[in-house]
């Protein structure tokens, strides 16, 4: 068996809510992992692709080991229930919010208000129109934007979706707004820096940008007109059904779709995913950060990632046991392929391992290169 | 692999094409004069972040070794610009093709880059095109285009120097140790077993397994070297500069541009944004240095640098330069060409435009750029 030391995944702890304890060793599986039987089929089963993706697509990481064999042909109806709206949902959103303002690296808010946000979303004292207000208004989205010019056009081009170069007018306003003086700022009076926020993200057009951007985030395709103009109304009339919306998402033929399809995983999904599937934890926010914003240095950033993955397993962090232990490669292989890339093995695919394993300069980490470095690790 | 040895008449002639439909070309082919000269590589910096030219040629004490350049090259004074953000405007450098951007905007162009126009028709491998960035993940895509002619397997491949070289990162790195070397046998076996799952390698991915492993022995090198020592307000700029400067002279690749952004600094305050413009001067300096300094560098290779716009013409209320005023001072910047065959010491009084730069970087090494709106700059040879 190659055993993976675990170390504790509860870096994120409420993301651990309810989930048994992990595995004491083993997040690379043991043997063959059969999926969790019901009595009863349930609609949507978590098959080992779409417990993958769906895992990433709610907290931006794969499951941990526990969770794995937990929710294995389980239905997907029901992990929407157990984890829409917690606090781990709305921080993975948090993060994927400030990552779209660029709020990163040395601009990332470090002031309660905005770590809270999590918090207040899952306690329900705050939407996600507010938060991103609250985002906003926060010292570091000023910093990032500084001045009238800048702050104001990028309030109204990601707030709005609205191309300045096209209403020059309007962005004059804004500016003199933000400066102190009165003014009618897309179709409302303004007269300091915090309204150009409170008018834009209170504008249809807000609904609109928000709605379309998340619809592509969640399934990998523009919305269609209809769909867009549903989703917004239905979030400029009410934000908190956000959640609701996305649980329609998440139990969708075009969610069904994008899992087949797959995603590309981001670089800070890319540094989650690694670490869950080698150690069964997350990386801490430190590694995490650093790890992403050298990956987001790359147009093609596979080679730092083949890197990155060669350098962690062959650190010592990742536990393996010796290769003649291993008593069935096949079936450890097969288990690696449905952990990793979210599918079965083909027969040719298990022959090649095989028969590469067999091999005395073969060793365990190298098949674990194989796959981590793979191009379709990098998808989800 | 063969590098394609451009003379002049090599230049027009490859370009041929393109030029035949080009007024352009029709106006300045009467007056060129044979002469031979061999360009086989072309640095790009867009010295950008938004710098007028009054604190650069204006100023000539603020920048000594781009006065250096022009002296030796040709000083293109009205270059026209538009503020279409930075993303944007430094996009169009890159395209030719001058369309708005979102400031924060994280996604591809639709228009191809020049990366891609010189990859497709020269069949270049992606280690021989680089861009050294120091602004982060939206830098990243100037590296390819959306366009279904074009796109990723034509990209370049980016370097964001802050990202990647900086002390931070490179603890993380330490804390782990080396990658271990592997064996030949090991390798062949971790070859074939990469090879055999799903559809083998990815398809129309930039880098091929061959260029790809090029870069990573690059990223262990470098991480080895001082680059994620440098400090100072131009620092992510000077990383960038060092990138393209160790990537020179290690792989003498065919196009290197680099991304500047820290004299956006400007904002907040003036001194700053002047301190950040003679820095990267002397780290423009640096890279002179290392290609006269090389054999392999010093004849052939063609240099031009450019800001995206300039900046407003009056301080801000907070003793910066914003960038929206719509001055000369915003949308006239200055532009430098050095090279193999270049005139020497001429002042180009007469308008080009940013978006120019692209072409003309394209046909300097036998390429074109079908879909650019623009042309190449004038009056650059002797």
């Amino acid at each position: 068996m190659v055993g993976i030391s675990s170390g504790p995944n509860a870096k994120e702890s409420s993301d651990v809510r309810g989930a048994p304890a992990p595995a004491a060793a083993g997040a690379i599986p043991t043997q063959q992992d059969p999926p969790a039987q019901s009595e009863a089929q349930p609609a949507r089963p978590l098959t080992h692709g779409a417990l993958r993706s769906a895992y990433c697509d709610l907290l931006g990481r794969p499951p941990f080991e526990a969770e794995r064999s937990e929710w294995l042909g389980k239905a997907r109806h029901d992990l929407c229930d157990r984890w829409i709206g917690t606090e781990p949902f709305w921080a993975h959103w948090l993060e994927e919010q400030l990552y779209y303002f660029f709020l990163i690296d040395n601009f990332r808010p470090e002031g309660e208000r905005v770590l809270a946000i999590p918090r207040d979303l899952a306690a329900g004292v705050l939407d996600p129109r507010e938060a991103t207000q609250r985002i906003a208004l926060s010292p570091s989205f000023d910093q990032r934007n500084p001045g009238a010019d800048t702050f104001v056009t990028v309030v109204m081009e990601q707030f709005a979706g609205i191309t300045v170069q096209k209403h020059a007018r309007e962005l004059e306003i804004g500016k003199a707004i933000y400066d102190g003086a009165s003014g009618t700022f897309l179709g409302r009076t303004g007269k300091r820096q915090a309204d150009i926020v409170d008018i834009a993200v209170r504008h249809k057009a807000f609904a609109d940008t928000f709605i379309a951007r998340e619809h592509r985030r969640w399934l990998g395709v523009d919305a269609s007109p209809k769909e867009l103009a549903d989703g917004s109304r239905r979030f400029h009339a009410a934000p908190a059904e956000y959640t609701k919306i996305v649980r329609e998402w998440m139990l969708s033929e075009a969610w069904d779709r994008r899992a087949q399809r797959r995603l590309a995983v981001t670089n800070r999904q890319f540094a989650r995913s690694l670490y869950v599937d080698l150690l069964d934890r997350l990386p801490d926010e430190g590694e995490a950060r650093r790890l992403r914003s050298a990956l987001d240095g790359m147009s093609d950033a596979a080679p730092l990632r083949s890197i990155f993955a060669r350098m962690l397993i062959d650190s010592g962090a990742v536990k393996f046991s010796e290769k003649k232990a291993l008593s069935d490669p096949r079936a450890w292989i097969a288990g690696l392929f449905q952990k990793l890339l979210g599918r079965d093995a083909t027969d040719e695919e298990l022959d090649i391992f095989v028969t590469a394993f067999a091999d005395p300069a073969c060793r365990p980490q190298t098949v674990l290169y194989a796959l981590v470095t793979h191009p379709e690790y990098q998808l989800y | 692999m063969e590098t394609t040895r451009l003379d002049r008449r090599t230049f027009l002639g490859g370009a041929a094409a393109t030029l035949a439909l080009s007024p352009a070309f029709a106006a300045a082919a009467p007056g060129t004069r044979p002469q031979e000269r061999k360009i086989e590589r072309v640095v790009l910096v867009a010295f950008a972040g938004g710098v007028r030219t009054r604190e650069t040629f204006g100023t000539p004490g603020n920048v000594p070794n781009l006065v250096q350049l022009a002296k030796e090259g040709v000083l293109y004074k009205r270059v026209k610009s538009s503020n279409l953000g930075h993303y944007g405007a430094a996009m169009s450098l890159f395209t030719g093709v001058a369309e708005p951007r979102g400031i924060r905007e994280n996604a591809r162009g639709e228009e191809p880059t020049l990366f891609e126009y010189v990859r497709k028709e020269l069949g270049l491998a992606a280690s021989d095109v680089w861009i050294a960035t120091s602004g982060g993940a939206q830098q990243t895509n100037y590296s390819y285009s959306v366009h279904p002619d074009y796109g990723e397997r034509f990209g370049a491949n980016t370097v964001d120097g802050d990202g990647l070289f900086n002390a931070e990162f490179k603890s993380l790195l330490s804390s782990l140790g080396r990658p271990r070397e592997m064996e030949a046998r090991e390798s062949e076996l971790l070859a074939r077993m990469r090879a055999a799952v799903g559809a083998g390698e990815a398809r129309g991915a930039l880098n091929s397994a061959e260029s790809a492993s090029q870069v990573e022995r690059f990223i262990l090198e470098e991480l080895t070297g001082g680059a994620a020592e440098l400090r100072g307000p131009n620092a992510a700029d000077a990383k960038a500069l060092r990138v393209a400067r160790n990537l020179l002279v290690l792989f003498k690749p065919r196009l290197v541009a680099i991304a500047l952004q820290n004299a956006d600094i400007a904002h907040g305050s003036y001194n700053g944004y002047v301190d950040v413009v003679r820095q990267n001067d002397a780290a423009l300096g640096d890279l002179m240095k290392a290609i006269r300094s090389d054999p392999a560098l010093r004849d052939s290779t063609a240099v031009l640098v450019c800001p995206e716009f300039g900046r407003d013409a009056d301080l801000n209320s907070r003793r910066g330069l914003d960038h929206g005023d719509g001055s000369n001072d915003l949308e006239y910047v200055s532009a430098v060409a050095w090279g193999p065959g270049f005139a020497r010491d001429r002042v180009v009084e007469e308008d080009v435009r940013a978006v120019d730069v692209c072409p003309t970087v394209c046909e300097l090494l036998g390429a074109s750029a079908p879909r650019a709106k623009a042309k190449r700059l004038p009056k650059l040879f002797a």
